[in-house]
């Protein structure tokens, strides 16, 4: 039984937001008192300010940052937003009440700040973590839920109402949501000694139905696809916090070898946050060299999935080990297959034979 | 020219009336409009030319105002130009086709014909008279009634007066079948845009519905006005070229009574009865006193020695040149003779220059502009004539070989604009300023250019703004002086308009804009008989795009500095918005008590503003 000193971290972050927030009110109404017109500075996030860092092995910002300035009238209504949107988040984050992207969006109206759409104030949203290197997720701004988690481990709530609280996550068959106050809570104890994510949530349930969690002592994900950043947050917290190697289980084709790579190492879209990367997490299947070794059924790659392989490849994380060669063997056979694949071989062949086997391979990755 | 002879057989006011539609009298609505333009150009043609500021007052009166349009109206016109001498007033507006003049000059109409044609048109569908009311001395008014003998193109004066008057003016009123219920707008359109292009000019109009409309005057000075000029080479066609043949090459004049009587007068022989050979002792003292008719018929007489009594029982049929002989027909024998001419004498040369006219160069320099006796010689010789040709000696196809070498030849310099009468710069921008009360506005004159042959400047002006409703951008055509309101679509103008790319100088589509544009010129290409359109001629369609685009940078410059302002407003806006919400978060988000002191920055923008103004 691991158990790591968290309880602090997570006090600790939300204070320490709350004050790097509150600094910018009084940066922005000292100005005011001054006669002067306050202003930020914003992390550039275009394009040409994306760099891939080999050390930390993800997409970073450069150092190009930009001024949002309420003297420009151009900036001066995107400053309001971004200003607001400090308060509002410093709101939440005090009052430790989660909200969505669509609730910002209709919560600036009781405050006369005018979002043309929710595209703008999402905008905003990404602005603001830029400005302060922490996902939304950190000022209670959540994302739906879709992703699940199952297994062996205490957790302690700290949201409002559940203080205190405790709960193991192997106590409900079905697994549980990857929500706001499992995210916040902290992590308390586990046996575990892996965190296998797997993409699919129908593979998740036979995971948890063949006891994949006791088998090889781990704590089961199911990403639901391209992983949430809730969910990327919590794989780095278990990595981090509880030392569990991450292992990532996906279907065989060039999606799923990408949504390993973000989890990962992030994608260029969160380029100005650190906090969602597990750089150690290992991609341990269906690589397309399996295809072939474990006979599994195939359907042809679409147009789609092989422009993908293309764009792909000029990634420069992809352009070494198992990332490069898996993507060329893709553009090789151009057939992919799926997880279910190995129910030809029966409903169990994967947790049975498939997994042990790749998990052993992953040790030597 | 057996065409001719074939309209010929009917009146002139007949062939009208035949062809009224022609004229823009197809309908009820459409004649109205047309009498209308008609007498008004009329009385602002006659005021511009004798230097009278015009004071024209139309009105339009309903005879019996209860009936439904179409129906009779009673259509006056009075102004304050010089009026028309009381014995020229019968054929003036009793005849169609009178009083033509050949000169080549701008004017709004051309030969005062469409006025005769609306009298015309009123008599047809009223059977009423005109009247007209003309005094040149401000004392005494003539005052007639009139109908027009359609068949035999002749007034026929039902009653004459003479009174006492005030004012020297024309008044002419007639009674027409007309439709102001459809022709209403139109009209009303026209008295405001001939007063917004005629800004020297007062204009009234009384409508049949009561209502008044009074432009007065904004300036007190006329442009100047245009000079008579000779055609230019290039905008020459045969038939021109004949007429104008016919008038130098003088023919050999009948030899009726009238014409004996002259030359009796013109001897001083008006009286008495002398021999032949008193007679031509008078010819040779008297010679050079001698018109060119007189002398024709002296010259004659040498050859015949004939008394005025014997002149009168003949007819002279042919000059024969070539063999020398003179050959006429003797009422009394019934019978032709032909007397030998005798080249030594003196009326020999006479007579063959008459019939033979003058040489071909000597015509070219001094019936055409723009040719000097160099360029005569140089064009004649890429005619392939000879210099030393005699015009009267031309014959039709030769006629046809010229007029075409006249209009090729590209060595003519350009035409003399000096026949035009540009409105100028200044009248045009006051009347535009006055007219739409704009924002900006702006006015160019180019200079003048031609197209074959004719000579034309383009005046255009553009306002921006200020009481100009948004919505399509409003273009003003004008073409002599006349506004243009029909067939706007297919306008030479409107395509220039319409081609510019208005977002290259900061113009919205829907912005605020009118476009005055004025094409002075000799002729007008218009594109169909009813005058309302321009045809797209290269030249200019050039002119029209330059002057556009001086304008329109113009406008281009006015639009950044209203920007600026514009900008300065808005930034002040956004300030006095955005300001107070930044200091409630900022207060909220540092958990101060009181909000920051910003009042003073809302302020500010303001005198940015005023700086940039």
């Amino acid at each position: 039984m691991k158990k790591k000193q968290s309880k602090k971290t997570t006090k600790e972050k939300q204070e320490s937001l709350i004050d790097i927030l509150k600094g910018y009110g009084v940066q922005a109404y000292n100005d005011l008192d001054k006669g002067e017109f306050p202003k930020f500075s914003i992390p550039n996030r275009s394009i040409s300010n994306i760099i891939y860092d080999k050390k930390l092995r993800q997409y970073i910002l450069g150092s190009n940052t930009s001024l949002r300035s309420a003297k420009n009238t151009a900036q001066l209504r995107s400053f309001t937003q971004l200003l607001w949107l400090a308060f509002f988040a410093n709101k939440l984050t005090k009052e430790k009440k989660s909200s969505t992207l669509r609730d910002v969006y209709y919560s600036s109206q009781a405050f006369a700040i005018d979002f043309e759409d929710q595209q703008e104030s999402d905008n905003i949203i990404v602005d603001l973590e830029a400005v302060l290197s922490r996902p939304r997720e950190d000022f209670y701004v959540f994302p739906e839920e879709r992703s699940s988690i199952f297994g062996d481990l205490t957790i302690e709530y700290t949201i409002p109402g559940y203080e205190g609280k405790k709960m193991n996550l192997s106590d409900h068959p079905d697994g549980y949501a990857i929500g706001p106050s499992l995210t916040s809570a902290d992590l308390v104890d586990t046996s575990a000694e892996l965190v296998i994510a797997i993409e699919k949530g129908g593979l998740f349930t036979r995971f948890i139905e063949e006891k994949v969690d006791k088998k090889f002592k781990s704590i089961i994900i199911n990403t639901g696809g391209q992983a949430p950043r809730s969910t990327r947050t919590l794989l780095k917290r278990l990595h981090e916090e509880l030392s569990l190697p991450v292992v990532i289980l996906t279907d065989g084709d060039v999606y799923g070898e990408h949504i390993a790579m973000v989890i990962k190492s992030g994608s260029a879209n969160a380029a100005h946050l650190r906090e969602l990367t597990v750089p150690d997490a290992k991609w341990v299947g269906v690589w397309a060299t399996d295809i072939d070794k474990y006979k599994l059924p195939t359907i042809p790659m679409t147009e789609s999935d092989i422009k993908r392989c293309y764009d792909l490849q000029k990634d420069p994380r992809y352009q070494e080990g198992i990332w490069k060669k898996e993507l060329e063997v893709f553009l090789k056979i151009k057939r992919k297959a799926e997880l279910e694949a190995f129910s030809k071989y029966g409903l169990t062949n994967i947790t049975d034979k498939y997994l042990p086997k790749k998990l052993e391979e992953a040790k030597s990755l | 020219m057996s065409s001719k002879e074939s309209f010929n057989q009917i009146s002139p006011s007949e062939f009208f009336y035949r062809n009224r539609d022609l004229a823009g009298f197809s309908n009820p609505t459409r004649s109205l409009y047309t009498a209308v333009r008609e007498f008004v150009e009329n009385s602002l043609d006659a005021c511009d030319h004798s230097g009278v500021l015009a004071d024209v007052h139309m009105s339009i009166k309903a005879v019996d105002k209860d009936k439904p349009d179409p129906k009779q109206y009673i259509l006056t016109v009075k102004d304050n130009g010089p009026g028309i001498e009381s014995k020229h007033v019968p054929l003036a507006f009793g005849t169609v086709l009178y009083g033509s003049k050949f000169g080549l000059k701008q004017a709004r109409g051309m030969f005062g014909l469409g006025a005769t044609m609306a009298i015309l048109y009123g008599q047809i569908t009223t059977n009423r008279p005109v009247i007209v009311k003309s005094s040149t001395d401000g004392k005494i008014q003539d005052e007639y009634e009139m109908l027009l003998d359609i068949q035999k193109n002749k007034p026929v004066i039902l009653k004459y007066e003479k009174k006492e008057t005030k004012s020297a003016g024309l008044t002419v009123s007639i009674c027409l079948d007309g439709d102001y219920s459809k022709a209403g707008s139109k009209i009303r359109d026209y008295v405001y845009q001939t007063s917004l292009i005629t800004p020297y000019a007062t204009i009234t109009f009384d409508d049949p519905k009561g209502e008044k409309f009074r432009y007065t005057k904004i300036v007190r000075s006329m442009p100047p006005s245009p000079t008579i000029i000779r055609p230019h080479p290039h905008g020459i066609d045969v038939e021109t070229i004949r007429r104008m043949l016919l008038d130098t090459h003088y023919q050999i004049p009948t030899v009726d009574d009238s014409m004996i009587s002259k030359v009796r007068k013109e001897l001083g022989l008006a009286k008495k009865n002398v021999d032949y050979s008193q007679i031509m002792k008078k010819v040779e003292k008297k010679w050079k006193t001698l018109t060119r008719p007189v002398r024709v018929v002296a010259a004659i007489m040498s050859f015949l020695k004939m008394d005025f009594d014997k002149l009168s029982k003949i007819r002279i049929e042919e000059v024969d040149v070539g063999n020398k002989k003179l050959i006429y027909w003797d009422f009394g024998e019934s019978q032709s003779n032909s007397v030998d001419m005798d080249p030594e004498s003196p009326y020999y040369k006479q007579l063959t220059n008459t019939v033979q006219g003058e040489t071909l160069t000597s015509f070219l320099t001094k019936r055409f502009q723009r040719v000097g006796p160099t360029t005569a010689v140089k064009f004649v010789e890429y005619a392939k004539f000879k210099p030393e040709q005699r015009i009267g000696t031309m014959t039709n196809q030769e006629l046809v070989k010229l007029s075409d070498a006249l209009q090729t030849f590209d060595e003519f310099m350009s035409p003399d604009p000096s026949c035009l009468a540009p409105l100028g710069e200044e009248p045009l921008d006051k009347g535009i300023e006055r007219f739409f009360e704009p924002d900006f506005h702006a006015v160019i004159q180019r200079g003048a250019s031609a197209y074959s042959g004719f000579p034309f400047i383009i005046e255009m002006g553009i306002a921006y703004g200020g009481k100009i409703s948004s919505g399509k951008i409003n273009v003003f055509r004008f073409a002599n002086r006349i506004p243009l309101l029909y067939d706007e679509g297919s306008d030479v103008v409107l395509k220039v308009v319409n081609e510019t790319d208005w977002g290259r100088y900061k113009v919205k589509n829907d912005s605020p804009l009118v476009i005055v544009s004025h094409i002075c010129s000799t002729r007008v290409p218009y594109k169909t008989v009813g005058k309302e359109n321009v045809a797209d001629r290269p030249e200019i369609e050039r002119e029209l795009r330059l002057a556009l685009q001086f304008l329109s940078r113009k406008l281009s410059s006015f639009m950044s500095k209203k920007g600026q302002a514009d900008m300065a407003k808005k930034r002040a806006n956004l300030y006095s918005k955005y300001i107070p919400l930044i200091a409630q978060f900022s207060t909220e988000l540092s958990g101060k008590k009181k909000e920051p002191n910003y009042k003073k920055m809302i302020k500010e923008p303001n005198v940015i503003e005023e700086k940039t103004e």
